[in-house]
């Protein structure tokens, strides 16, 4: 019914963006995870989540967020999320996500903020 | 009919003993063309027709098989041979001849002759009925014709000699007999039963046509030697008897004759038809097996037992290919051990997968020879080997395989008998697997339903009622159960807690969160009265405990129905919309989802609010069920349309704005569209 997609792209040595795409749902999480696992793999934990084009998230895809942030913290990198439609930043406000997460309105200011943390 | 049979042997006797009678009395005089003689004549005819009755119910009540059938008349006739013999050894003065006419000389000849031509009589009923049914087997339209024909004429014949003396063929008589031997010949070919004879009973069926064959040739010849006082005997007794006798022992000898024949030629192809038969039954005893058995372990089973049996296999076993994982699991075998199998195949790799590409049958004629499974040690019962497939939708399910003790063990047949078994367990091995599936997919459907039973349970049956306020509820599960949740609880005389919840995710995992959340907001709501501080020790209790991606919106309102006071805590949850004269608004106070962090940053950034409610004020408070709900066309319900619709029906009771959120949504979403668990719980001070 719905479509999702992630690609993964880097943006500086040590910054990759994951660019979310359409509907993260229950049934679409996994994708996100599946990329979210393999940066890990790699161990690049400086990750901006690019949401421009993302449509709609659901709680499960809420979830997958918080599935991933304690490592990506404990190795000192950070999930930052940018550009956010107002629509899906009403739904990550609700839950009281800025109070979590770094949202930013572009890649650049994310990677400042990135600077920033050395 | 035991009545009935009674009366037509009793009366049978009375006419025989009547004939015999008659003929004691009459022994010296000369009685020709008399009324007593013809009526000595009708009663003996009378007597042979009640007979003929009386053996026909007795053979129908004991149907027999074919070669029984043909066995007893070998017997009758030897019986009858033995007792004309043995009657003709017996020194007595027999008859004397006047004029064509026979007269007994004693009256133990007239005894002796009646009793031979009693079983004369027997022995023709039987033999006729005998024959009757060997003629009928496979019965043609011109079958009952024909026979009923041959009944006529050797009737005629026998009749046409009714009122003449003893020893006198009469021109009628010659003629009926020669048709009546023209329609022996031609009911003679009626040997249909001999085709389906298995081989073994072809062979008993040989001899026993033959013996009745030349029993046949011996009446015939004995009954035509006119020294002595036996054939007299007959001839005096009843002429027609002694013709029927005859003309009957004519068809036996062709009949037999040509059965003896026929089965003779027919015994060469009888393996090959026999095998045909086999096919034939077992293709059909599988088929009932599809119907029947629905274990997959009895299923294979049996499939391997009947094709060891059908092609006389020296070994067979089959493989059915599980459908979660590429493993093959051996299933059964018959006559071979799982380490011979184990030997086989790992030294035959490439059978298997020709035969899994090619989804076609491969014959190995000489398993040391062929390239392909020369690496096999040797085993006599291996010498040559088919494999095949078993399909399902061009799936593979299975492999057979069948082994011979010889080289070049496996004909044609042998193949297409395999093939056909093949197509047949593979349907029964699919049919097996969807009724199971489909057993546990209803088992599943019983459970969820039982859950959602269970989870209609955990909201509140009855929500209490208040002078000074209304309260309504209600919650809808997408699926069968969801984790939405709605609770009030009285707190002390005055105050009710009223907390609605959602749990992310959908289903049965978001149903365990939500009963996690029942149990915590009923324990915890009496302890800590101050939402914030309630929310706080909620959090604290699920945090840790739930999975990492998993969090629960509580939203958690404590209203005093006296004074009308409302404090309230949001734990990430949807806004409250409140609508009174001054403020029509949603309430949004800080605060995070339950189980997503820490007591510390949790209770660092929760707010409390509150407000005052004044008579037609109106609270609702829902889950995202509401305003993420979504048309056919891909558009959200949203705050707006929630808005207007509490708005627009103000004045109406609590219920009644419950009601008409519900049906907005329903008609905006309609058939097509898309909606999550969906709670709504609406309160209006009305004091």
């Amino acid at each position: 019914m719905s479509d999702f997609k992630v690609t993964i792209r880097d943006h500086s040595e040590n910054i990759q963006v994951l660019d979310l795409k359409g509907y993260l749902d229950a049934h679409t999480a996994p994708v996100l995870e599946d990329a979210f696992g393999k940066l890990l793999n790699e161990k690049k934990y400086r990750i901006i989540v690019n949401c421009k084009e993302l449509t709609y998230i659901s709680s499960a895809g809420l979830g997958v967020f918080m599935a991933y942030i304690e490592d990506v913290r404990a190795n000192k990198g950070d999930i930052k999320l940018s550009d956010m439609t107002p629509k899906v930043f009403n739904i990550f406000d609700l839950l009281g996500f800025p109070m979590l997460y770094d949202i930013v309105s572009s890649e650049k200011d994310a990677a400042t903020k990135f600077a920033e943390m050395k | 009919m035991k009545l009935r049979k009674l009366l037509l042997i009793l009366s049978m006797a009375v006419l025989f003993v009547v004939v015999f009678l008659i003929n004691a009395a009459t022994k010296n005089i000369e009685f020709d063309g008399s009324l007593i003689f013809t009526i000595r004549n009708l009663c003996a005819l009378g007597s042979f027709i009640i007979l003929y009755f009386t053996i026909q119910i007795y053979k129908s009540e004991r149907r027999k098989g074919i070669i029984r059938q043909i066995g007893y008349v070998a017997v009758w006739t030897g019986l009858f041979l033995g007792a004309y013999l043995l009657t003709s050894f017996i020194p007595l003065k027999g008859f004397e001849s006047r004029n064509f006419k026979l007269y007994p000389r004693d009256y133990i000849t007239i005894f002796l002759s009646s009793l031979l031509s009693i079983v004369a009589a027997v022995f023709a009923v039987f033999v006729t009925l005998y024959l009757k049914d060997l003629v009928h087997y496979k019965r043609k339209k011109t079958t009952k014709r024909n026979f009923l024909f041959l009944m006529a004429f050797i009737l005629a014949a026998s009749c046409s000699s009714l009122s003449a003396p003893q020893g006198e063929n009469s021109v009628l008589e010659r003629f009926f007999t020669i048709l009546a031997v023209l329609l022996i010949i031609a009911n003679s070919f009626r040997l249909a039963w001999i085709a389906y004879l298995p081989r073994r009973e072809k062979f008993y069926a040989l001899l026993y046509s033959f013996l009745s064959f030349l029993g046949f040739l011996a009446i015939l010849i004995i009954l035509s030697v006119e020294t002595g006082w036996t054939q007299k005997g007959l001839l005096y007794y009843s002429y027609p008897l002694y013709t029927f006798v005859r003309l009957i022992s004519i068809f036996g000898a062709v009949y037999f004759g040509m059965a003896g024949i026929s089965t003779l030629f027919h015994l060469p192809t009888a393996a090959a038809f026999d095998r045909k038969q086999t096919e034939i039954s077992s293709l059909h005893n599988l088929g009932k097996l599809i119907n029947q058995v629905f274990d997959l372990k009895e299923l294979v089973d049996t499939a391997t037992t009947l094709t060891f049996e059908d092609i006389e296999a020296a070994s067979v076993w089959l493989e059915v290919v599980a459908v979660d994982d590429e493993r093959n699991r051996l299933v059964s075998s018959k006559n071979i051990s799982e380490e011979e199998i184990e030997t086989i195949v790992s030294h035959s790799s490439s059978i298997r997968s020709v035969v899994l590409q090619s989804k076609k049958f491969l014959l190995i004629d000489s398993v040391p020879e062929d390239k392909r499974t020369t690496y096999i040690p040797k085993m006599k019962k291996v010498s040559s080997l088919i494999v095949v497939p078993l399909l399902s939708h061009e799936k593979l399910i299975g492999i057979l395989y069948a082994s011979k003790d010889i080289e070049y063990g496996f004909e044609q047949d042998d193949v297409e008998i395999l093939s056909g078994f093949a197509d047949q367990v593979s349907i029964a091995i699919e049919n097996a697997r969807l009724i199971k599936k489909s057993i546990e997919k209803e088992r599943l459907q019983r459970e969820l339903m039982l859950a959602q039973e269970m989870q209609k349970r955990l909201l509140p049956q009855n929500l209490p009622h208040f002078k000074t306020v209304e309260m309504k509820g209600v919650s809808s599960p997408a699926l069968e159960v969801g984790g939405d949740y709605y609770d009030v609880v009285m707190l002390d005389k005055h105050r009710v807690g009223i907390a609605v919840g959602d749990v992310s995710g959908k289903g049965v995992g978001a149903a365990f969160y939500m009963a996690e959340v029942k149990g915590i907001f009923q324990s915890l709501s009496k302890i800590y009265s101050s939402p914030k501080e309630f929310l706080i020790k909620a959090n604290e209790a699920l945090y840790g405990s739930i999975d990492k991606r998993s969090f629960i919106s509580l939203f958690y309102a404590v209203l005093d129905t006296v004074s009308g006071t409302l404090t309230f805590s949001r734990g990430g949850h949807c806004p409250m919309l409140f609508i009174s004269k001054e403020r029509q608004e949603y309430i949004k106070p800080l605060g995070l989802g339950l189980g997503l962090v820490g007591t510390e940053k949790f209770s660092s950034t929760i707010k409390e609010e509150k407000i005052s409610m004044q008579s037609g004020d109106i609270c609702v408070f829902y889950t995202d069920g509401v305003t993420e709900s979504r048309s056919s066309e891909g558009e959200e319900f949203g705050y707006e349309r929630l808005f207007d619709v509490v708005l627009n029906n103000k004045r109406k009771s609590a219920d009644e704005i419950k009601e008409e959120i519900i049906q907005t949504v329903w008609n905006f979403t309609d058939e097509k569209g898309y909606h999550d668990d969906l709670t709504i719980f609406v309160i209006k001070w009305i004091a």
